[in-house]
């Protein structure tokens, strides 16, 4: 697995990009005070993204773009889910559109919920502790302080 | 897919760490092959084998997993 800072810092910045987007759109449509905030949300999140590049997990080697060939297939997983989730919710405000009879398209609770069940399969698809490592080097074995939920194993295991 | 990865990396006294560290892959990775969870592709299992010095067809058994 190939380390490149450039690379940890790739989503992260896409994250701050976006989210300046967001703030620039909150300060036109709404007052200075509210962009504020959602500037300082945006850079939260990207500092959080960023310090989870660096742990050495499933979530963690996707997001700083130097996963292997089964954190590939968790991450295209985790893009099904959150597809499939989209395409749920997008079906649902259609329906409420058309009971209602105006235009409704939530953008941001389809963009929210598509995002979040995608962060939460890299999370937990990764990451079986009842399969993981049967001899005991398992999470359940190794959830002390400095470990991440993907982080599985025992280092010191010969 | 049963195999021999956790046998012979004992056997050899290597931590899953260093085993990732010469694959070149995750340790979580690691720990998935062992435990029978993920399936490694070709390239994968050729690495491993030629990591161990050991046939392929030695390392991996596919008929455990056909037979059930």
């Amino acid at each position: 697995m190939k380390r490149s800072r450039n690379a940890r810092l790739r989503a992260p910045l896409v994250v701050l990009g976006a989210g300046t987007v967001v703030s620039g759109a909150v300060a036109i449509g709404h007052t200075w005070a509210d962009a504020g905030i959602a500037e300082v949300v945006a850079v939260v999140v990207s500092g959080a993204l960023f310090l989870l590049t660096t742990s050495h997990s499933d979530i963690g080697d996707i997001y700083a773009d130097r996963e292997d060939e089964r954190q590939h297939l968790v991450a295209l997983r985790g893009r099904s889910v959150a597809c499939v989730v989209m395409i749920v919710t997008a079906f649902a405000c259609a329906v409420y559109a058309v009971a209602a009879n105006k235009n409704y398209w939530q953008a941001d609770v389809i963009g929210s919920l598509g995002g979040l069940s995608y962060f939460l399969t890299l999370l937990f698809d990764g990451a079986r502790p009842a399969e993981a490592a049967p001899n005991g080097a398992g999470m359940m074995a190794s959830s002390g302080p400095g470990h991440h939920p993907g982080d599985l194993g025992d280092p010191a295991q010969p | 897919m049963k195999n021999r990865v956790r046998e012979e990396r004992s056997l050899r006294e290597l931590s899953q760490a260093d085993l990732a560290a010469g694959l070149g892959v995750s340790r979580q990775t690691v720990i998935a092959i062992e435990s029978g969870r993920y399936s490694p592709s070709l390239p994968l299992a050729f690495r491993i084998a030629r990591f161990f010095a050991v046939p392929v067809d030695m390392m991996f058994d596919p008929e455990e997993e056909e037979a059930t």
